[in-house]
């Protein structure tokens, strides 16, 4: 019912940065509209800046680098058997990573691990 | 047939439904640019009677409407604009499109302060004007010479949407009211 | 070694930078030749015209001296930034990362490169990778609200929801007064807040801080669904029971609020006892209004017997005499039913009986009533259905239908479609091409009937058919637009009349465009990266990722992979498919050997003959378009989109890696959609043919899973038993893993 035509400047995909500049007004328009997406404008911080306490901010810093210490999981130690590795590699078409992780939940027992992939729930 | 937001999981269906109705058509980007930026404002109307052929069937959508805010108005008056509505033809005589619409406007008009909702459509679509015109109460701009590409003109049409705008703002100062008053609820 | 330039060169290089950001690529090429004219291995002029070169549309120009550039100066970040841009604009994001990472190493202050990374992180999925770049933004720039955003839905999406929402409520502790109520930033971030807090399930606590915001909210209709939502949640049913009503009203025509409403008055559907109640509460708000479906058909789902057929009968005369001609889609999910389905056949054919060919309202001067004409288009879908299927009847309503209104398409329409199903694909075609002509304008009939076009094998005229809708003069005319368009449905039956053609390099090609676009569509979402951060619209940018991140599961996805993966698998298993094809009305295998030589040879010719006839047509449809080109005056620096190189699938067809070829599409789907059997068969298929016994056996081991009964399944058991009999086994452990696992397996 209600119809609008595409405007001609808007692109599928990750933009790239270079569209062709447009002839119309209309056109024009969009294109200012979308080209906010490609991520190349300046950034405008005057309108947040002068709202932000700079003291609750510097707090608010200090406690962000404080909580980024996170702690490791310690890694449960399972032996792995390169010949293993590079069956389930071949036989599951997995990749190395994958296929050591799969090894590693199971004991490092390949009949295992294939097993359970094998048997997996859909 | 539900009437709600649309979603970007929808898009697929939005876009069929799209370009088995109309000659404007859009890429899903487009679509999810009217999502991304103005989320409140497109709905489409689902056909819930439809039994699932795989676990993961999509909600088949029979109708739309598109919608957006003028970014950057001529008339410097804040407004909403119908970029595409469409409703399947076996899908018709159920006023799915009215109220597509009317969820549309009553958004622009709540979220983002819109004075009045405007939208093109073909000369020759009686039975969209008529909706336009008579059931919805849009006026007649203007009419744009050659809109389309196929060389056809476009009826211009607006509708005024004070009463939803100043309706939502009652509504707002009177939840502030209540709030000073007593406690909220029973 | 790195060269240092002249300060003359200097300011050259910084006209060079800001040529290219002028998009003035010519004269920023002239710059850099300037430049190098005299540091002929000044790496970083290189790097910067390598990128113009690239946004020239050149790319492999570009990667080659892109590289030059890097080997000249490995020390600078603008030679890897320009690579990681070179990597990225061929969208292979691992490498750019990985390049952007050592531009990063040099240029540690970069906002512009750690940008750029933190995009490509997510757009990757590294949750991880992507915090640590977010969190860097945020140290570089913490007075910008989105830079906080930024970081809460990086946390988000790696599922650390508690640091997500830390972020947001850090942030909101910094303010020094409450933003303006127009701030939309304000009020997204609120609801973004919100929907993190109930995604923790602390319910209680969401609603306190829902109703904090609940005044001023912009997003009224979000504020409303998620209190009702709450209150539900939270048992508190008095209120609950308020929010929904207050839904209701908004929006009469959404099931979701009217289930919530039923929940939050505590009744149930199944209670006997809570049914007259039910009815009671549809009843008031269906006579709130004339224009009301959802409550007047809601009940139709709970109500059994008497009642049923009561209420069925109301609602179905009330639609069937507005004429409203999707009463039967409204109505067949209730078909499941089969006493329901018995009740609604019997009270529509008796509607024939009330409405009898000449209506008395109609001679006393009333509105005519559509009961009758409604009434045969609904026994015409009734009996086309596939579980109520008597094709005789369907045809003979429909034409009844026909004679009282002629002119309707979608009657016409109907009739098509008995003639489908009754295989007559022709004269199928035939009907909806006759009732395309009589509305030219509309391009629903018009889509419908290139659609029995396809199904009639007839891809030229559906594509003409088409034509008269898509934008022609786009490269490759009316097929291209479609393509551009993202036209699934008509890529996917036009692919698939080629399969029935026989024709598998074009059947291939359609696939693979279906397979590109939902490519295209996962790198759609690229943009939103920055732009739904920089608006602060999270939510909805919460939808798209996740949307994202399963859109392969779609079933246009699946059925074009399917598809693909068939023909695969019978070029795998009959080389010869990829060559010239023996006109199909002759049946070659009961021909000597010399006859299939001559046949053979006769076949060839065709093909070379009809390649050269398609070659002709598409260079004189190039040289046309070059003419509209020229004689619209396009900007001649504008991207020109190349034609297709390989338009009928020839070199996907001629592949010698059919298997590995349907890979991709294997993989998407098990990954995707391994709940659809059709998704665990077409893996098998693959693996059994490629040898991966146990891949093969997870296929079918899943399959038994969905569906132990279905007839697909027991070709495939056998043929894994003959596979598994021809084989010697290879490895012992691998052996071992098929013993344990057989029970599905028939014995050989």
């Amino acid at each position: 019912m209600a119809s609008e035509p595409q405007p001609s400047t808007v692109h599928e995909g990750a933009d790239n940065e270079d569209a062709p500049v447009p002839t119309n007004a209309e056109d024009r328009k969009t294109a200012a509209a979308m080209s906010n997406l490609e991520g190349r404008g300046d950034e405008d911080d005057s309108r947040n800046g002068k709202h932000v306490d700079a003291e609750a901010l510097g707090k608010a810093m200090q406690s962000l680098s404080v909580e980024s210490g996170a702690d490791k999981a310690a890694e449960k130690k399972v032996k792995v058997e390169a010949v293993d590795v590079s069956l389930l590699v071949e036989q599951l078409e997995l990749s190395k990573i994958k296929a050591t992780e799969l090894l590693k939940a199971h004991e490092g027992d390949a009949v295992k691990a294939m097993t359970a992939f094998v048997m997996a729930a859909v | 047939m539900d009437i709600r937001l649309m979603k970007p999981s929808d898009i697929p269906h939005v876009q069929q439904a799209n370009i088995t109705n109309l000659p404007e058509n859009y890429f899903c980007k487009y679509y999810l640019y009217h999502a991304m930026a103005w989320p409140q404002l497109s709905y489409v109307a689902v056909d819930t009677s439809r039994p699932q052929k795989t676990p993961y069937d999509y909600p088949k959508i029979v109708g739309y409407v598109l919608a957006k805010m003028e970014e950057d108005p001529s008339d410097g008056i804040t407004h909403g604009h119908i970029t595409s509505l469409s409703v399947m033809r076996t899908h018709r005589r159920l006023g799915l499109a009215e109220k597509l619409m009317r969820q549309s406007q009553r958004a622009m008009a709540e979220s983002y302060g819109a004075h009045y909702v405007s939208l093109h459509v073909r000369v020759s679509n009686i039975a969209a004007l008529h909706l336009y015109r008579d059931t919805l109460g849009f006026t007649n701009d203007k009419i744009e010479s050659k809109y389309y590409a196929d060389g056809e003109d476009a009826y211009s049409m607006r509708m005024d949407l004070s009463d939803i705008r100043l309706e939502a703002e009652q509504g707002r100062r009177e939840d502030e009211d209540e709030d000073e008053g007593d406690a909220v609820g029973s | 070694m790195p060269q240092t330039l002249s300060s003359k060169d200097q300011a050259n290089f910084r006209s060079l930078v800001r040529l290219y950001e002028a998009k003035q690529y010519k004269k920023a090429i002239k710059t850099a030749d300037q430049i190098l004219k005299k540091n002929a291995n000044h790496g970083e002029t290189e790097a910067m015209k390598a990128l113009t070169i690239n946004s020239q549309g050149n790319q492999e120009e570009a990667f080659a001296l892109g590289k030059v550039a890097l080997q000249h100066d490995m020390k600078s970040h603008i030679t890897w930034h320009v690579y990681g841009i070179l990597w990225r604009s061929v969208k292979n994001y691992d490498e750019a990362i990985r390049a952007y990472k050592m531009a990063l190493r040099i240029e540690p202050e970069s906002a512009q490169i750690l940008r750029d990374l933190a995009l490509l992180q997510v757009q990757m999925r590294d949750y991880q990778g992507h915090i640590q770049s977010r969190k860097l933004m945020l140290q570089a720039k913490p007075t910008l609200r989105q830079n906080w955003t930024g970081l809460a839905v990086a946390h988000h999406i790696a599922g650390e929801l508690k640091a997500a929402e830390s972020m947001l409520e850090t942030y909101e502790g910094t303010l020094k007064q409450q933003p303006s109520r127009a701030d939309s930033e304000h009020s997204e971030a609120a609801l973004y807040r919100n929907m993190i807090i109930e995604e923790e399930g602390d319910n209680e606590r969401a609603l306190e801080h829902l109703n904090s915001i609940k005044k001023t909210n912009l997003d009224r209709t979000a504020v409303l669904e998620v209190e009702a939502r709450l209150l539900l949640k939270l048992g508190r049913l008095e209120e609950a029971e308020k929010a929904y009503r207050g839904l209701v009203d908004r929006n009469n025509e959404y099931r979701a609020y009217f289930e919530g409403l039923e929940k939050s008055m505590g009744l149930d559907r199944a209670k006997e006892s809570d049914i007259p109640k039910l009815v009671e509460l549809y009843e008031s708000y269906a006579s709130k209004s004339e224009r009301l479906d959802a409550a007047r058909r809601i009940p139709l789902d709970f109500l059994e017997g008497e009642r049923f057929e009561k209420a069925a009968d109301a609602y179905l005369q009330r639609m069937l005499r507005k004429g409203v001609p999707s009463t039967f889609t409204n109505i067949k999910g209730l078909y499941a039913d089969e006493s329901k389905r018995k009740i609604i056949i019997k009270l529509v054919e008796g509607y024939l009986s009330i409405a009898p060919e000449k209506s008395e309202s109609e001679s006393n001067g009333d509105k005519p009533d559509r009961l009758r004409e409604s009434t045969l288009f609904y026994l015409n879908q009734h009996y086309n259905y596939h579980i109520t299927r008597d094709l005789d009847k369907a045809l003979k309503y429909v034409e009844e239908v026909i004679k009282l209104a002629p002119k309707n398409i979608v009657y016409i329409q109907a009739k098509a479609r008995v003639l489908k199903h009754l295989g007559n694909v022709t004269k199928a075609a035939e009907i909806m091409e006759f009732a395309r002509a009589s509305d030219e304008k509309d391009r629903y009939i018009n889509t419908k009937a290139a659609k029995y076009q396809l199904r009639n094998n007839d891809n030229d005229r559906a594509v003409k058919t088409m034509s008269k809708f898509t934008r022609n003069e786009a490269v490759g005319g009316a097929l291209g637009d479609l393509h551009d368009m993202q036209c699934m449905w008509f890529l996917t039956e036009d692919g698939e009349a080629y399969v029935r053609r026989g024709k598998l390099g074009l059947a291939l090609k359609r696939f693979k465009s279906i397979y590109d676009i939902f490519e295209t569509w996962y790198e759609d979402q690229f943009d939103f990266h920055f732009f739904s951060i920089r608006k602060g619209a999270v939510r909805a940018y919460m939808d798209l990722l996740r949307w994202e991140d399963h859109i392969r599961d779609h079933p246009f996805f699946s059925r074009a992979a399917i598809n693909a993966i068939n023909i695969y698998c019978q070029l795998y298993d009959d080389p010869s498919l990829a060559g010239p094809q023996v006109n199909g009305s002759i049946d070659f295998d009961k021909l000597d050997a010399n006859e299939k030589k001559k046949a053979l040879k006769k076949a060839k010719k065709e093909q070379e003959k009809q390649e050269k006839v398609e070659a002709e047509r598409r260079e004189s449809e190039r040289k046309a378009m070059l003419k509209s080109q020229k004689a619209q005056k396009k900007d001649p620096d504008a991207e020109v989109k190349q034609a297709d190189a390989d338009p009928n699938g020839k070199k996907l067809l001629e592949t010698k890696t059919p298997l590995d070829d349907a890979t991709p599409y294997v993989n998407f789907l098990l990954e995707f959609a391994p709940k659809n059997i059709e998704s665990q068969f077409a893996g098998f298929d693959v693996f059994v043919r490629k040898a991966k016994i146990l891949l093969a056996l997870k296929c079918i081991q899943a399959a038994h899973q969905i569906n132990p009964d279905h007839p697909g399944l027991h070709e495939r058991l056998t043929r894994f038993r003959k596979t598994l009999d021809a084989s010697e086994s290879s490895n012992p452990k691998v052996a071992q893993v098929i013993k344990s696992c057989i029970s599905i397996i028939p014995a050989s």
